[in-house]
């Protein structure tokens, strides 16, 4: 830590970092756009210009020279500095709210806004946008400008992304990002001046194919402007209807911090968090966009051969299956809380007591069984895409190997799937055809053994419907649980949905089965 | 002028020429009398025929919502949803999509409201969507809601707000 006067006010900063999150630290707000503190500092924007100055040393003596009221004479730079740009050291003079400073600040947001096309009621950014937010508190309320504004067309630039040139401030973030961050060199300046533009340079020449990687998302979330926009969620709300709740993301076992964006109860994306130094500043799209459809299909019913029952009908008769049953196999577990798996673990603990051979086997996929828990697909998103696998691991020892748990799937009498056939959220039933590729369903198709299989759901599709039974449970959104992520640490979900009420997680269901189970029981003996 | 107290305690006693009401009866008739004369003969009535004749709307009414046109005959709502967010009474359903590039000579941003519906049973017609809307595309000025026995009809549609061609141009009202 070093001191510093800012605006003839001496403070104490940390001088490892940048300025500008140096005087964050302190709550001091230096406007920025192309500074990020993730990236490389660049200064291209210009709007960060602050007033430098040393204390005048008196040659001779090496002793502040004082002016008449005892005061350190300061030498300021003629000229403004970036502030992104400029290192901090021990004694330095900085002014980031003289009139210099403000007038120099209105100056570069009118150059910025000459080919903006202040289109904030359409723009999607808008609410969220630094351009916006430093427009009105740092910018001139009128334009100078009279000539016609520079127009290029929206471009299409990515399976998800959108590029709106007139709106670019050319802050040089998202080329940043895709450079030094996810490691492809696909964005990139072009032409000069007045015509700079971003541009999509894909490795085998213009026009071949669209930016395809994971962090699409994350690309328009850190645009400062609104020249960057995703395609999925274009146009579908405004983004001050947002609640905001913080909670962990689902989408792999990495289980990244999230914000959630909730309006009329339907989750639209996941943000960064709130606290970004703390939690990390970027979300992958698998992740951001994983709620997208998750309103859509949801079980709400419990279904008894397809058909939608209530559970005062539905349970007693699945209570006498178990009655009868001698093997019963619990599949799945890798998406539910700790709280859940030992109310899954208990239930399994009292078909025990009553006589029955219980198993419990949670891996169902392929890179389960070839033990790929820890392959990492980039630098966030993990192949693991469970959010509790390590949870479910390290409590349930499971089969032996892959036979034999295709050979205790044919020999059971009743099988629990616990949200497999829903999980992550993919599953519906107007996606079909990738329910098919799932081995589980696959594997209890070829045998027909759907009148032995209970689904315990959170979404309605073709295995719900061709199950003996589906109960519905509660979703992720929905409950707040304990999970353990990729390194072994408990991290908490919140509750961010509103459920239906009564509706019952796993754990729940499973509790209110076995006391039929066990009145049963009590009436046989 | 004197002023004549009455004291309401006791009970008024009425004089012997009062009793008779003759004077207030030939006031009252006179004023019938003086309208009479004025609508029958002078032509001279104030009430009009509802709702075959209409009198004239103050330039301030708020009637109506009508969506408005830019001089080239584009819509000028870009569905910005200001205006369902500002609605005190919840009456605006939007709906926003993006604009076809075979359409984009019926807008004039590429964003535009697939669905704007007003529920006349819902709004207090306070103006506030008027105050916030940007672009100068919504105006109560439709004139006077009339009743309906149907509920759809009382939820107006863009295409019953929306005016032919042209329209006011922003800020002006009238």
């Amino acid at each position: 830590m070093v001191n510093i006067f800012v605006d003839g006010i001496e403070v104490s900063v940390d001088e490892s970092k940048n300025l500008i999150d140096a005087l964050k630290e302190i709550n001091i707000d230096v406007p920025h756009f192309c500074y990020h503190p993730k990236l490389e500092v660049v200064g291209m924007c210009r709007i960060c210009l602050i007033e430098t100055g040393m204390t005048k040393i008196d040659p001779a003596t090496k002793a502040p020279v004082l002016d008449e009221n005892g005061k350190p004479v300061v030498m300021w730079n003629p000229k403004l500095q970036a502030g992104c740009n400029t290192a901090i050291t021990p004694g330095m003079h900085i002014n980031v709210a003289s009139d210099k400073v403000k007038k120099a600040r209105e100056g570069v947001m009118e150059f910025l806004l000459i080919n903006h096309p202040l289109d904030c009621p359409v723009c999607d950014k808008s609410g969220e946008c630094s351009l916006q937010n430093y427009s009105f508190s740092v910018g001139h309320e009128t334009t100078r400008y009279k000539e016609v504004k520079r127009n290029i067309p929206q471009e299409k630039i990515g399976t998800n992304l959108l590029i709106n040139h007139n709106r670019c401030i050319l802050c040089y973030r998202c080329v940043r990002f895709d450079r030094d961050i996810v490691g492809v060199h696909d964005l990139e300046m072009q032409a000069r001046g007045n015509d700079t533009v971003i541009a999509y340079t894909p490795p085998n020449g213009a026009g071949s194919g669209l930016l395809d990687h994971n962090y699409q998302g994350a690309l328009a979330d850190i645009c400062p402007v609104g020249a960057l926009l995703n395609e999925n969620i274009l146009f579908r709300s405004r983004v001050w209807w947002y609640e905001q709740n913080q909670s962990i993301c689902h989408g792999c076992s990495t289980l990244c911090n999230v914000t959630t964006n909730i309006k009329n109860n339907e989750i639209y994306r996941y943000m960064p968090p709130e606290n970004p130094e703390k939690n990390g500043y970027f979300i992958c799209d698998k992740g951001r966009f994983s709620t997208s459809d998750f309103s859509r299909d949801r079980l709400f019913s419990y279904l008894l051969k397809g058909h939608a029952s209530k559970s005062k009908d539905v349970l007693p008769q699945i209570a006498e299956r178990v009655q009868l049953a001698h093997n019963i196999l619990v599949i799945g577990g890798t998406t539910e809380s700790q709280e859940d798996l030992a109310g899954i673990q208990e239930a399994t603990t009292t078909w025990e007591r009553l006589g029955k051979a219980v198993k419990w086997e949670y891996r169902t996929l392929d890179y389960m069984w070839n033990n790929e828990w820890d392959v990492q697909i980039d630098f966030l998103l993990m192949k693991d895409q469970r959010p509790n696998s390590a949870g479910v691991r390290a409590l349930v020892s499971g089969l032996a190997n892959r036979n034999e748990y295709e050979s205790a799937v044919k020999a059971a009498d009743l099988i629990f799937v616990v949200n497999e056939f829903a999980a992550p959220y993919a599953y519906r039933t107007d996606n079909f055809e990738e329910l098919k590729q799932n081995p589980l369903y696959r594997l209890l198709e070829q045998n027909n053994l759907w009148d032995r299989v209970i689904v315990l759901g959170t979404h309605a599709n073709s295995a719900t419907a061709s199950a003996l039974s589906a109960f519905p449970v509660l979703a992720f959104p929905e409950k707040a649980g304990t999970f353990i992520d990729k390194k072994g640490m408990a991290r908490k979900s919140q509750v961010s949905l509103k459920a239906p009420q009564g509706l019952p997680s796993s754990a729940q269901v499973l509790a209110a089965l076995n006391r039929y189970v066990e009145q049963n029981a009590a009436v046989t003996v | 002028m004197a002023t004549k107290t009455i004291k309401v305690s006791e009970k008024y006693a009425w004089k012997w020429y009062e009793k008779f009401y003759f004077m207030s009866i030939s006031l009252g008739m006179f004023v019938t009398l003086k309208h009479f004369i004025k609508s029958a003969f002078l032509r001279q009535q104030v009430t009009v025929s509802y709702p075959e004749e209409r009198k004239p709307l103050s330039s301030r009414f708020r009637g109506l919502h009508r969506h408005k046109r830019d001089e080239e005959g584009r819509e000028r709502c870009t569905a910005c949803y200001c205006c369902q967010w500002v609605c005190p009474a919840d009456a605006i359903h939007i709906e926003a999509a993006a604009v076809k590039p075979e359409e984009q000579h019926l807008y004039r941003e590429d964003k535009y409201a697939k669905v704007f519906n007003v529920d006349l049973l819902r709004c207090i017609f306070c103006g506030l969507c008027e105050e916030a809307c940007p672009k100068g595309a919504i105006y109560l000025d439709g004139g006077i809601p009339m009743p309906d026995d149907s509920r759809d009809r009382l939820i107006l549609t863009k295409e019953m707000m929306m005016e032919p061609t042209g329209g006011k141009i922003i800020g002006e009202r009238l």
